[in-house]
């Protein structure tokens, strides 16, 4: 017998070792180790809960929220002066290079009759 | 079977009797299931909990369509392949990839034991299992479900949802590519 042949054997039988092959098997605490884990689950969820229900944290991130509104609309009219200053650059640098011109090309509305 | 769709409804309403009954008549199969796609026992261990909280939430989508057993299949062999994908993802990331490489994967030695394999097969399943490892997803989980856990190609085709045809073909692929890794491995190997 080549070892090729032999090297052949070796796979089929190789191939044929899980004939037959027994269940492995799980633990047998495997429910109890399940409930633990659902009820580290639940009590996750119930810790935070409890943690945001809490007067002090409720109230503090009540008036995180007012804060952070409050912030957003004074910054909001900062930035319009701001955005207002942008646009006139915008407009001047279309009229120094005539950029309005190209930009009508695209105004399907008011298109120049041909 | 009337006993089955009892249990089921029973777990609908949150009964934990009816879950415990039905952890501990299907244990063995999702765990055995798991431990032949992961071919690691803690975290086939780990994973087979996963897949009976996973059944106990979402049991109220189970509408009887299929065999309970099936869906259960699915969710197990889900759960597997989402593990294993997760984890090749964190490997290729990973920092100990970057240091070690990847090249020596197919040398390595085969490592994985199956606790239902006699002793005197041991040493060959281990080489097998190794094979097994390298196969594509849906090759690996056919395999898995006809040789482990004793599926018809019928039932193998109901859990992934396809054609008996299907799975034969699938068959036929997982084998003839088990077959080029394990000549590659005997050519290297065999004294």
């Amino acid at each position: 017998m080549t070892s090729k042949d032999k090297i052949q054997q070796e796979i089929e039988q190789t191939l044929q070792c899980l004939d037959g092959v027994k269940r492995a098997e799980a633990n047998p605490f495997l429910f109890t180790r399940i409930k633990a884990r659902m009820s580290r689950k639940a009590n996750i969820w119930e810790r935070t809960f409890s943690f945001i229900s809490r007067p002090a944290i409720a109230v503090a991130i009540v008036v995180l929220v007012m804060a952070v509104n409050g912030w957003a609309l004074w910054g909001g009219s900062g930035s319009n002066e701001n955005l207002t200053a942008d646009n006139a650059n915008v407009s001047e640098f279309a009229n120094e290079y005539n950029v309005v011109a190209s930009v009508d090309n695209y105004d399907y509305e008011n298109m120049p009759n041909e | 079977m009337t006993n089955e769709t009892e249990l089921i409804e029973q777990l609908k309403l949150g009964d934990e009797a009816a879950f415990k009954t039905i952890v501990e008549q299907w244990k063995d199969m999702v765990y055995n299931t798991i431990l032949g796609i992961v071919q690691n026992e803690t975290e086939a261990e780990d994973l087979a909990q996963d897949v009976f909280i996973k059944v106990f939430e979402k049991i109220s989508t189970f509408k009887g369509d299929s065999k309970f057993s099936t869906w259960l299949y699915r969710i197990a062999t889900t759960t597997a392949l989402d593990h294993l994908r997760s984890k090749k993802r964190k490997k290729r990331f990973g920092f100990l990839q970057a240091l070690g490489g990847d090249g020596d994967e197919k040398e390595s030695i085969p490592d994985f034991h199956h606790p239902g394999v006699t002793l005197d097969n041991k040493e060959r399943a281990a080489v097998l299992f190794k094979a097994i490892d390298t196969l594509p997803e849906n090759q690996k989980t056919a395999y898995t479900l006809h040789k482990l856990e004793g599926l018809s190609y019928r039932d193998v085709s109901e859990v992934l949802n396809t054609t008996v045809s299907a799975v034969e073909s699938l068959m036929s692929r997982a084998n003839q590519n088990l077959r080029k890794q394990l000549e590659e491995y005997y050519n290297k190997n065999y004294r």
